[in-house]
């Protein structure tokens, strides 16, 4: 699976000359405090003694350094190609010219992500002095790392050095569902591919033996049948085709818990599905169903799979209706296309949508996501509408399954083998 | 050299060994508040609510310590109104620097009770100590660090140790001993800041 990339802010991956703002650290602020007071209780009451208290703090705060770095060099850049949600990542940072003094250097994280621990250089370190530091970005999306704090400590802990700089922004992508098994139609589009079709060909797949025609390949002679038959028989193979998936991402509501929410599911859903079959090398394209619509053809590779996932993180959800389209774009479905819908089916135009592909003669499958419902308030009211509202999800189900489109219930804990089991368990048969 | 979390060396700092900090500057603070306030009866009017701020700061100084060290862990287990009451006071507690405001109140304290030099001298001694345990705590540096600050904090000591012994002597009647201790005073003052100051230079270089 691929990852996507970190954004291209090159200023984060320059080094970069950052001014240090020194401070008295509060070690040092509460031995100045210590020093003052017991000066000034000693001349107002004249008691020597007092002097004596202030003496240790006093001749500790002269060691206070009086050379301190103005700038240090620093350059960040990201270890990993890329970032999946929930999973750690690391950034390099290179520190120079931080002199005698020890550095810590901690992340200040932004939204939905969590830092690792904070990481000491000891005095004295090399220059530069390289560090790791992990970090988990928690929910997909494109977001900045947060800011970088880098504090340098003279040996004494009375000076401390301040160094703030932006972190570059990462794209994270949704963790993918789990899929082992894919649907596969039986019908295929004539295109060189790895799925067995019915139709005989130049695949691997052994299909049967028939008679010799004029214009046959001799190297395809069954010579066992042909001396039992005494005519010239030849073995035929099974044509090797792909298949080209649409997964269509209905981003039009968010409901439920942030973290397993319906967007969430339709995302980590979709990211898996995709990358399942582009990893059995099959095409497939993508229709981001948002408040505004986008796509991207079939296709396949690596690159393919990263522009669908750009597609898929960068299109703005949110309640908006895609513009009321109910017909998809005729260029991101190609004829012959499996189409994989994640939707929690809340947006009426998308299930129009469906059901116009459905009778366009695709192959349409439905993964529902929608795993919460309405508040209720435990009052009549409330419970009938709850009531209502079950109603009428159950009868969106219903026309759909009526249609030839079937509908299953992902809750996106399991893996996406168990809803979809009794369609790849099988060859799906394409019918209008 | 790549350092990570776990090769960072001396600074994953176990829990025991951070309780143990914070203890120590728990039992530092009570020692150092107890030690200006003995005794009790002796002091001058306002003695009581000088004892109660420093009673309270050294109370907020060893919970701020304690925020510090594991405030995260509670906000998330508690409910929404209780969570939104602990990170107000943690936020207040946090905040205030508990620790100077009871080195004032405890060098007031000293101040109410009637002049006693070696006593005064010990408190420094004992305020010293506790405010090295809170940046023990806080900061952790390490022992290599604290060790190299032994011969001035030595030293410091023995300075105060003079200025005590003057203070000391300013009380005791004049007498045919009296001027030797004094020069052998000035002497031994002269001698700790001519120690001193090699290795301030040094420092300053």
């Amino acid at each position: 699976m691929i990852g996507a990339a970190f954004g291209p802010e090159k200023k984060a991956t320059e080094t970069r000359q950052v001014p240090v703002r020194w401070r008295l650290s509060a070690h040092a602020g509460r031995l100045l405090t210590l020093t003052v007071a017991a000066l000034a209780l000693a001349l107002l009451t004249r008691r020597p003694e007092l002097a004596g208290v202030a003496a240790p703090a006093a001749l500790l705060l002269s060691t206070l350094p009086a050379r301190r770095p103005t700038r240090v060099t620093v350059q960040v850049r990201p270890l990993d190609s890329g970032s999946v949600e929930g999973v750690a990542s690391v950034l390099q940072v290179d520190l120079g010219g931080q002199g005698d003094y020890e550095a810590e250097l901690q992340i200040e994280p932004g939204d939905a992500i969590m830092p690792g621990p904070p990481v000491v250089i000891p005095a004295p370190a090399p220059a530069p002095a390289e560090v790791v530091l992990p970090f988990t970005a928690q929910r997909w999306g494109r977001r900045q790392i947060g800011m970088l704090a880098i504090t340098l400590r003279d040996d004494y802990g009375l000076a401390e050095g301040g160094i703030r700089l932006g972190l570059p922004w990462i794209d994270c992508q949704p963790v993918p569902g789990r899929l082992n098994r894919t649907i596969l139609l039986s019908r295929l589009p004539s295109r060189l591919g790895e799925h067995p079709a019915r139709a005989t060909g130049e695949g691997a797949e052994f299909a049967g033996v028939r008679e010799f025609v004029p214009g046959d390949r001799q190297r395809r002679i069954n010579w066992p049948a042909t001396t039992r038959r005494g005519t010239i028989h030849l073995s035929t193979f099974a044509d090797e085709r792909t298949q080209a998936v649409v997964v269509v991402a209905d981003a039009t509501a968010d409901v439920g818990e942030p973290g397993s929410s319906s967007l969430d599911l339709v995302l980590r859903g979709a990211t898996g599905v995709m990358s399942r079959y582009l990893t059995k090398r099959d095409r497939v394209g993508l229709v981001m169903y948002a408040s505004r619509l986008s796509w991207v053809a079939p296709g396949q590779g690596g690159r393919h799979f990263r522009r669908l996932l750009d597609v898929l993180m960068s299109s703005p959800g949110g309640l908006d209706k895609a513009g009321g389209l109910i017909r998809l774009p005729r260029a991101a479905l190609p004829p012959g296309a499996l189409i994989v819908v994640f939707s929690p089916l809340l947006d009426s135009s998308l299930v129009e949508a469906v059901r116009d592909v459905r009778e366009r003669g695709f192959s349409v499958v439905i993964v529902d996501v929608l795993n919460s419902e309405p508040g209720d308030d435990s009052t009549k009211v409330s419970e009938l509408t709850r009531r209502i509202w079950r109603l009428e999800q159950q009868a969106i189900r219903f026309a759909m399954v009526q249609l030839g489109v079937p509908v299953v219930h992902w809750d996106g804990r399991s893996s996406l083998d168990d809803p979809l089991g009794a369609y790849t368990r099988r060859v799906m048969v394409v019918g209008r | 050299m790549i350092a990570s979390p776990n090769q960072a060396g001396s600074r994953p700092v176990t829990v025991p060994r951070a309780w143990r900090t914070i203890l120590s500057v728990a039992v530092l603070a009570a020692v150092t508040v107890a030690w200006a306030a003995l005794p009790l009866s002796g002091g001058a009017a306002g003695t009581s609510v000088t004892l109660v701020v420093a009673v309270g700061c050294a109370a907020a100084s060893v919970a701020q310590l304690l925020a510090g060290s594991g405030g995260k862990q509670t906000e998330a287990a508690l409910g929404s109104l209780v969570r939104r009451t602990v990170d107000y006071v943690l936020t207040v507690v946090r905040g205030l620097p508990w620790a100077e405001v009871m080195v004032v109140a405890v060098l007031l304290l000293e101040v109410l009770h009637r002049p006693r030099p070696w006593h005064t001298g010990l408190l420094g001694v004992a305020l010293l100590g506790y405010l090295l345990a809170v940046h023990h705590a806080e900061m952790r540096p390490s022992a290599r660090a604290l060790r190299a600050q032994l011969p001035l904090i030595a030293t410091g000591i023995g300075l105060s140790a003079i200025i005590v012994g003057i203070a000391e002597l300013r009380a005791v009647p004049g007498g045919a001993l009296s001027p030797a201790i004094r020069v052998i005073a000035a002497i031994a003052a002269v001698i700790a800041v001519g120690l001193v100051i090699p290795w301030w230079l040094r420092r300053h270089r």
